[in-house]
């Protein structure tokens, strides 16, 4: 059994989600900055006040554990819904906002990064954190808002899939570059062993999402929900964890496993019963992030941050818009794209939680987290809120236009 | 009309259905069952939500717009249930072969055994008409009866 304290703590956790999460929603905010905050209210780097600790959490193991289920399952549930001939048909109309939106962000991100000091694997890391949006946030906006019905729906969720595939790349050569960069000697055979190691495994997925679908409808062949979902859990918790003991990425062999399984007959199913894990596990995960975060390192890094919160503004409403107009939008909504595209959220914590793990332990990885959620409290606060004034700003953007 | 079914990632799926005048009614299924209905009046206009249903209210709308739940009422064809018998309205035909003479002459009852309960005649209704009531073309006889007796009466009235 375990220590009572462990129950306690687990109560804790979810209490202080709980209250975080109904004020965000009190508030007409997304969750994932509310949880962001509350992790840093309990978490061991909260100054002491008036002499009285307010450390709550303390033993980690519990919310490590949940959190890196968290990590697996977001991106198991991209791969799930990712799928190949959907996105071969919009391929023509997607690809041209989604290379601008890459090209552009990235770019500036790995600038930005190399400028502040970082070195090229840490600004590789910035880069990762500035480009992608929050689908979570971004997603839950455009059902709130009612622009789910309109045309420029279908270009922002566009835009939001071709980010996911390229992160599920970016995260496993990152991951590996890093590993590899980190590997004692830090000679290019060990770099080349990192990313040969990565591939092979991601090979084997990649093999098991393109033949093994029969043999995957066969295994998850259960009229049972309850059965159906611990075998789920099992594959994603015992494929991720397989993947990071060979080095790699386990978000993204989550990733590669969730496509596997979504091209099996079964895929709606097993989103029903995985959808209320993911959002528990998330939700812990972003604690956990906060958590981590030392609230006196974000305000050592004012400055960097606000660089990074106005130039990648400024990059990602540039490349919304534009990429709103190569999807062949009016300019009005492509307006709306820039504005929707500004929320960055789950994918920037994600990668920033990349940059302290044991084997790559970047040498400013703890900046880059602080960083990170200070970037992401900023830009999923500033995403929602653009949205909300978005019949103004439009306004404005037609008539300087015309 | 054009129907334009999309895949809503992480949301489900949306129909956008063409109305007259470039109106689009947009429908989005959410995964959960959730079912949104929109009004978007023009290419260029923000959709407005008309209905925002659960599951159940969305399929019993969808049932009632399809017709399946009640039937909307043709006066062409009306029914009304009353146990075995059903109430049903015929027209008389210009040549029909009971037109001028009078309805206990016809025999149509002990003929087809439905009963002539009313004749509407342009903007009159002879209600329970007596035998000595003189059939014309274009009366609508209200008539009793079952589904069998209807049809034998159907064919009775028509040369």
């Amino acid at each position: 059994m375990a220590a009572p304290d462990l129950l306690l703590q687990a109560g804790v956790v979810f209490v202080v989600l709980a209250i975080g999460g109904a004020l965000a929603s009190r508030l007409g905010q997304s969750v994932i900055p509310a949880y962001l905050v509350a992790g840093v209210l309990v978490g061991p780097n909260v100054p002491t006040l008036l002499g009285y600790e307010f450390v709550l959490v303390e033993s980690r193991e519990f919310v490590d554990l949940l959190a890196e289920l968290g990590i697996v399952f977001l991106l198991f549930f991209i791969g799930l819904e990712f799928n190949l001939e959907r996105l071969a048909a919009a391929r023509d109309r997607v690809l041209g906002a989604g290379v601008i939106d890459l090209v552009v962000n990235g770019g500036v991100g790995f600038v930005l990064g190399v400028l502040l000091g970082f070195s090229v694997v840490e600004a590789l890391f910035l880069a990762g954190i500035v480009y992608i949006s929050s689908s979570a946030i971004i997603t839950k906006s455009l059902i709130d808002m009612g622009w789910i019905a309109d045309p420029e729906s279908e270009a922002i969720l566009g835009v939001l899939v071709f980010e996911d595939i390229v992160v599920a790349v970016y995260l496993a050569v990152v991951a590996a570059v890093a590993v590899g960069a980190s590997g004692g000697g830090g000679g290019t055979a060990d770099l080349a062993l990192s990313v040969g190691r990565s591939l092979a495994v991601l090979a084997v997925l990649v093999a098991l999402a393109a033949y093994g679908t029969p043999l995957l409808n066969r295994l998850l062949d259960t009229r049972s929900d309850e059965q159906l979902l611990i075998r789920v859990v099992a594959a994603a918790a015992g494929v991720g964890g397989l993947a990071l003991a060979f080095g790699v990425s386990e978000a993204v062999a989550a990733f590669f496993l969730g496509a596997a399984f979504g091209a099996t007959e079964h895929v709606h199913r097993i989103e029903r019963v995985i959808t209320s894990e993911r959002d528990l596990y998330a939700a812990v995960f972003f604690l956990s992030i906060g958590i981590e975060t030392n609230p006196a390192l974000i305000a050592g890094v004012a400055v960097p941050l606000a660089a990074l919160v106005v130039v990648t503004t400024a990059s990602k409403l540039l490349s919304g818009y534009y990429g709103g107009r190569a999807y062949g939008l009016s300019e009005r909504r492509s307006t709306r794209v820039a504005l929707a595209l500004v929320a960055r959220g789950e994918f920037s914590l994600v990668i920033a939680a990349l940059a302290t793990r044991p084997d790559i332990a970047l040498p400013q990885g703890e900046t880059i987290v602080a960083l990170a959620v200070g970037y992401v409290l900023v830009m999923g606060l500033l995403g929602t809120v653009l949205m909300r004034y978005s019949g103004v700003i439009e306004g404005r953007v037609v008539k300087s236009l015309g | 009309m054009t129907v334009y079914e999309t895949d809503i990632p992480g949301v489900g799926r949306k129909f956008e259905v063409e109305l007259d005048g470039g109106e689009r009614a947009v429908v989005v299924h959410h995964h959960d069952g959730r079912r949104e209905v929109f009004r978007r009046a023009d290419p260029d206009a923000d959709s407005e939500q008309v209905f925002d249903l659960e599951a159940t209210a969305a399929r019993q709308l969808g049932s009632i717009l399809t017709g399946a739940h009640f039937e909307s009422v043709d006066t062409g064809d009306l029914s009304v249930p009353l146990g075995d018998a059903i109430i049903e309205w015929i027209e008389l035909p210009d040549d029909s072969p009971v037109a001028g003479r009078e309805l206990a002459e016809t025999n149509l009852r002990a003929e087809t055994g439905a009963s002539v309960i009313a004749i509407q005649r342009g903007p009159d209704t002879i209600a329970n008409p007596g035998g000595e009531v003189t059939l014309e073309p274009g009366d609508v006889l209200v008539a009793l009866g079952t589904r069998e007796e209807h049809e034998a009466l159907d064919g009775f009235v028509r040369p």
